[in-house]
C-alpha cells in the first residue's frame, strides 16, 4: 500500500444527474502495466478522465504517490507526472509532428530535457522523425496513434494513461501497438491501459480491473483473468464471434 | 446599370485604396480570430476597443504632443496589459462555463459600457486627429494615395506578421494554437486554459490599440463607430476562415476591395448591404473561409 503510484478510492462520477461510476477503486503499482477492461459504456473513459482531472468526482479520491489530486486542474495534474492519451488521440492535427512533440514537453520541468526526450522518442518511433515537418492530421491512423503516445512520453511521465490505443487500427498495427507498449514497459514506464481488445490487454497486463456498467466487477492478474471462464464467456467469446 | 470599365490607373487607385482601408478591418479581425480561437467567443467589443484606443491616441497627441504613430510604443503595451486585465477581471469566471452565451453577453455589455464612457468623457461628436501630414500623399506603384492610410496598412501588416511569428515560433505561441485546436488536449499537455485565454486577449486588445492608431490618423471617429468595425471585422474573419490568423488580415483586405469596387461601380449606399451579403454567402457556402486547406475537413 505504501508505494502505490496511483490509488483510486470509491470513485463516484456522474454526468449531470446520470451516474457513470459507482464506488470504483483501483490501484497501480510503479513499473507495472494495469489494464481496465469492460464493454462499451462501462465507464472506462470516465474513470481515466477523472484520474487526469478532466472530470470532477462526486465522491471518492485519487492519490498520485500519496498526494491527493482532489480539486486540481488537469494541467496541474499533467504537471505532476500523469500523461493521458485520450480516446481519439487528441492530436493537434493542424500542427506538425514536431510541434506536437514540443507541446508534449510543454511543462517547464521537462522543457529543459527536450532534446534528449526527442532523441529518445525518435529512436522508439523512427517514422516520426521522417515525418517531423508533416501535419499530424496527414499521418495514417497508426502513425497518429504512435505520435499521440510519443507525445505523451515527451514529459517523461510517472504514469502513462492510454485510452483504447488500438481503436480503429488494422490488426498488424494493433500488434505493433502492443509490442510498443511492452517496450515502454521494459523501459520502466508505468502504464494504465484501457482496451476493448480484452485478450491482448490481459496478455500484456500485470494486473487488471474489469468494469461493468460503472462498477468494478472483477480484478486480478492478467493471467488469472484470461483463464477465468466467466471472462472468457462474457468478453472474449463475444469478440471471437464478431 | 451600365458597367463602364474604367482606365487601368483608376482601377489601380481603387484597388490600392480598398486594400489599404481593408487592412484595418483585417487587423481587427486578427484580434477576433485569436480570441475566438482559444475561447470560442466572438469578442464584439473589439471595435469599441479600437475607438477607445483612437481617443487615447488623440489625447496623447493633443494633450502631450505625442505623434500618433510614435504613440504605438505606448498604445500597444498598454493594450497588452488591458487585454490581460479584461480577461482576468471580466471573462475568467465565464470562461470556465461550457455555455459561451454568458461570455458573449459580457462582451456586449463591455461594448456598451465603453461606448457610453467615451461619450461621457469625450462627448458624442465626431473627433479627429489632424497632424501636419494628415493631408499628405505618397506615390505607390505610380498611384497617389494617402500617407496615413499607407501607414495604417503597414501597421496592420507588421502587427499580423508579429502575431504569426509569435504563434509559429515560440512555445507559448504554439500552446495558443494547440489550445485553439483542442483545449482539452492542450490541458493534458499541462497548458492552462486561463493562461492561453489571457494571452489571446492581451494580443487581441493590443492589436485593437494598433488599429486605433490607424483609425485615429485616417478617419474622423465617434464613440459609436466601433460597432460597425466589429461587424466588418467579423465579415473579414469569415472570409479569412475562423481560426486562420493571416487569413483574417487577407479577409479584411478582400472586404476593403469589395467595398471600394461596390462604391465605384454601383453606389456608396450599397457597400454595407453587399458586405453583409458576402458575409452570409461565405458562411453558407464556404463556412471554413476562402483559404482553408482540405485536410481540415477530415
Ligand atoms: N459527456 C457525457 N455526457 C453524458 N453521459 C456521458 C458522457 N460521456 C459518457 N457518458 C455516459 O457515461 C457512461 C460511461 O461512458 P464511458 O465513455 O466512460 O464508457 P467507456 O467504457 O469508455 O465506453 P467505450 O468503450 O465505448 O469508450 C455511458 O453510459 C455514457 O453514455
Ligand atoms: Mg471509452
Amino acid at each position: 500500500m505504501a508505494n502505490r503510484l496511483l490509488e483510486v478510492n470509491n470513485l463516484e462520477v456522474a454526468y449531470g444527474d446520470v451516474g457513470a461510476l459507482w464506488g470504483v477503486s483501483i490501484h497501480v503499482d510503479p513499473g507495472t502495466i494495469v489494464a481496465i477492461v469492460g464493454a462499451n459504456g462501462a465507464g472506462k473513459t470516465t474513470l481515466l478522465k477523472t484520474i487526469s482531472g478532466l472530470l470532477k468526482p462526486k465522491r471518492g479520491e485519487v492519490f498520485l504517490n500519496g498526494v491527493p489530486l482532489a480539486g486540481k486542474a488537469p494541467e496541474a495534474i499533467a504537471g505532476m507526472g500523469i500523461a493521458h492519451v485520450p480516446e481519439g488521440r487528441g492530436l493537434f492535427r493542424q500542427m506538425t509532428v514536431l510541434e506536437n512533440l514540443e507541446l508534449g514537453a510543454f511543462q517547464p520541468k521537462v522543457r529543459k530535457h527536450f532534446r534528449q526526450s526527442l532523441e529518445k522518442a525518435y529512436t522508439l518511433f523512427p517514422r516520426l522523425k521522417e515525418r517531423a515537418g508533416q501535419k499530424a492530421g496527414s499521418l495514417s491512423g497508426g502513425e497518429q496513434q504512435m505520435l499521440a503516445i510519443a507525445r505523451a512520453t515527451m514529459s517523461d511521465p510517472s504514469l502513462l494513461i492510454l485510452d483504447e490505443p488500438s481503436l480503429g487500427l488494422s490488426p498488424i498495427v494493433v500488434q505493433q501497438m502492443f509490442s510498443l507498449i511492452e517496450t515502454l514497459h521494459r523501459q520502466g514506464v508505468t502504464i494504465l491501459l484501457v482496451e476493448q481488445n480484452i485478450h491482448q490487454a490481459l496478455k500484456v497486463a500485470d494486473y487488471a480491473f474489469v468494469l461493468k456498467t460503472g462498477e468494478l466487477a472483477m480484478q486480478g492478474t492478467g493471467a488469472d483473468l484470461i483463464a477465468d471462464p466467466e471472462i472468457q464467456k462474457a468478453y472474449m467469446g463475444v469478440l471471437e464471434v464478431q | 446599370m451600365t458597367l463602364n470599365i474604367p482606365p487601368p490607373d483608376i482601377l489601380l487607385q481603387l484597388s490600392l485604396n480598398g486594400a489599404l482601408g481593408g487592412a484595418m478591418y483585417g487587423v481587427a479581425a486578427v484580434g477576433l480570430s485569436l480570441i475566438f480561437g482559444t475561447m470560442r467567443l466572438i469578442f464584439l467589443a473589439q471595435g469599441a476597443m479600437i475607438i477607445l484606443a483612437a481617443y487615447f491616441v488623440r489625447a496623447l497627441f493633443y494633450g502631450l504632443g505625442i505623434d500618433p504613430f510614435l504613440s504605438l510604443l505606448i498604445v500597444v503595451p498598454v493594450g497588452l496589459g488591458v487585454g490581460w486585465l479584461v480577461y482576468q477581471g471580466l471573462f475568467r469566471r465565464a470562461a470556465a462555463e461550457e455555455d459561451r452565451n454568458i461570455s458573449l453577453l459580457i462582451a456586449v455589455g463591455l461594448m456598451f459600457l465603453i461606448q457610453n464612457l467615451m461619450t461621457v468623457v469625450w462627448g458624442g461628436n465626431t473627433a479627429a486627429v489632424v497632424t501636419s501630414y494628415t493631408a499628405s500623399g505618397i506615390e505607390i506603384l505610380g498611384v497617389r494615395t494617402s500617407f496615413t492610410r499607407s501607414m495604417g496598412f503597414l501597421i496592420a501588416l507588421a502587427g499580423t506578421g508579429l502575431v504569426v511569428l509569435f504563434l509559429r515560433s515560440t512555445l507559448v505561441g504554439k500552446a495558443v494554437r494547440a489550445a485553439s485546436e483542442d483545449m482539452e488536449a492542450a490541458t493534458l499537455m499541462g497548458i492552462s486554459p486561463h493562461r492561453v485565454n489571457a494571452i489571446a486577449f492581451a494580443i487581441g486588445i493590443s492589436l485593437a490599440g494598433a488599429a486605433g492608431v490607424a483609425v485615429a490618423t485616417t478617419f474622423p471617429f465617434n464613440p459609436f463607430a466601433g460597432f460597425i468595425f466589429s461587424l466588418k471585422a467579423l465579415v473579414a474573419l469569415a472570409l479569412g476562415g475562423i481560426g486562420n490568423v493571416a487569413g483574417a488580415l487577407a479577409g479584411g483586405i478582400i472586404l476593403g476591395l469589395i467595398e471600394a469596387y461596390v462604391q465605384y461601380f454601383i453606389s456608396g449606399g450599397w457597400t454595407n448591404a453587399i458586405a453583409y451579403g458576402v458575409f452570409l454567402a461565405v458562411l453558407m457556402f464556404k463556412p471554413e473561409g476562402l483559404f482553408s486547406r482540405p485536410y481540415k475537413k477530415a
